[in-house]
This record gives structure tokens, sequence and C-alpha cells, in this order.
């Protein structure tokens, strides 16, 4: 796995536009990735999974099913 | 949730590894009706108001039809498509000016090309990433749109218009058969 650093902080840059942030953790079968949700962000703002999956399948250097992606509104 | 906002691989009309589909330019928009195809977000609609009133005074378009979405996730909806393609013979979308409206913006701009009218796609800077990936998951990587900067939501009027200026060369190179000189990618 080799995580590209300058798309990730592409895609940080980007939702942070929206008051989003991003955070990435190892997990056992490849990523956790947790968007958290920021007082200026609207809920209609943030892509959708499967745009967001394909960023990240490029930017972590994973395919799609090593990606845990959880959003905001997902159930805790 | 988000899950339903946007069916980005929906579409009949195009394929993984796909070129960017085009419709037919002409050379010159003198005479023809241009569609603007604005998002709810703040500013959007009187963005592409510059942009057409830019175009009337310097390039002689013969009518514009405002349509607008209401929601800024969701591709456009078919009764507005249809309508588009029945009276317009170009259409200017935006502004893509957060992560979902940018992308849904990239895609109505292919679903327009793909009906066979060209299409000039707005959305501010920030939002590159999410732009270009919807054109890559809608088979159509490398899809060129006009970035402005960002923000464009909290412009006063006048900056608005300054904008729309600067962005409207741009705009007239992916409406006609120029070549714009520095639209994305």
């Amino acid at each position: 796995m080799s995580i590209d650093e300058q798309a990730l902080a592409g895609l940080r840059d980007t939702l942070a536009a929206d008051d989003y942030r991003l955070a990435v953790t190892e997990s056992e079968t490849g990523y956790q990735v947790t968007i958290t949700a920021g007082p200026e962000s609207c809920d209609d703002c943030l892509v959708p999974k499967p745009v967001m999956r394909s960023v990240l399948t490029s930017a972590l250097g994973v395919p799609e099913d090593a990606i845990e992606l959880v959003y905001p509104t997902d159930p805790a | 949730m988000f899950e339903k906002m946007i069916d980005p691989t929906a579409g009949p009309d195009v394929a993984a590894g796909d070129a960017p589909r085009l419709a037919e330019r002409t050379d010159r928009l003198d005479g023809l009706t241009v569609g603007l195809l604005a998002n709810t977000k703040q500013n959007a609609a009187a963005f592409l108001d510059a942009v057409a009133e830019s175009l009337a005074e310097e390039h002689a378009i013969a009518d514009v039809v405002r349509r607008t979405k209401l929601s800024i996730t969701d591709p456009v909806p078919p009764d507005i498509l249809t309508e588009l393609v029945d009276t317009c013979d170009v259409v200017v979308v935006g502004v893509g000016d957060c992560g979902s409206c940018s992308a849904s913006a990239v895609v109505d701009g292919i679903t327009l090309e793909a009906a066979g009218l060209p299409a000039a796609v707005i959305c501010s800077d920030a939002f590159q990433v999410s732009a270009d990936a919807m054109a890559g998951l809608r088979g159509s990587p490398g899809y060129r749109y006009v970035r402005t900067p960002h923000p464009v939501a909290s412009l006063d009027a006048d900056a608005v218009r300054e904008r729309a200026r600067t962005a409207l060369p741009e705009i007239v190179g992916l409406l006609t058969g120029a070549r714009p000189g520095a639209v994305a990618r």
C-alpha cells in the first residue's frame, strides 16, 4: 500500500473548503477513512460515497473494498 | 443517505474509459439561444446572469433561457433537460461551489453534451478533486470545465460580475470550436 500524500492533501483541502475533515487510520484489511463535519458544513455539500471512494482509491493506493468509509450521517 | 444523492455511475451514454463525448460546436455564438442551468448555491444564478449579459453584449446571442435545479446534489431533472434540449443551442452550467454541486455540475455538462448540446460548466477551483473524480466515474476523464477561484457564494454583486467577465473567454471557448486557453486539463 502506497499513499499518494499529494492527492490526499488535495482531498483534505477540497473537504476543508466545505468545512469537513478527513482522518485516515490503518486497519487490518486496509484503511478506515472517517469524514467529520465542522460547524460551517452543509449536509448536502459532501460528495456521494462513490465519488469519495474513487478519490480515496487513487490516493491510498488500495482497492475500494480495502477502504472503510465513514460519513458524518452514518449510524454510529 | 449520501449514497442516494447521486448515482455517479448512472447514465447510459458513456462507458468507462471513453474519451469525453462532446456535442458538435459552431464557431460563433451570434444568434444562438443560450441556456443557463443554475443551482441554488448563493450567487450561482447571479454569476450565470452576468455571463449571459456579457454574451449578449459581446457575442450578440439571440435569447437566454434560465432554469434552476432545486437540488444541488442531483443531476438535472429530465423535464429541465428536455426543455434545454428543445429550446437552446448551448448551455452554461454552474456554479459548482461545493463538493457535491461541483460533481453534479460536471454530470450535467456531460449529460447535455451527450444530448447534443455544447455545455460550459463552471466550478470553483477548490473543488477540482470532486469535479474530476465525477468526470472519471462518468466515463469522461479529462472533461473540461471552467474554474473560478473559491469562494463564489460570499462575493458581492460587483465581484460576481467581475468573475463572470474573467471567465467569459473560457466559457466561449468551451461553447464554440475555439480552443480555450486555461480550462481544466
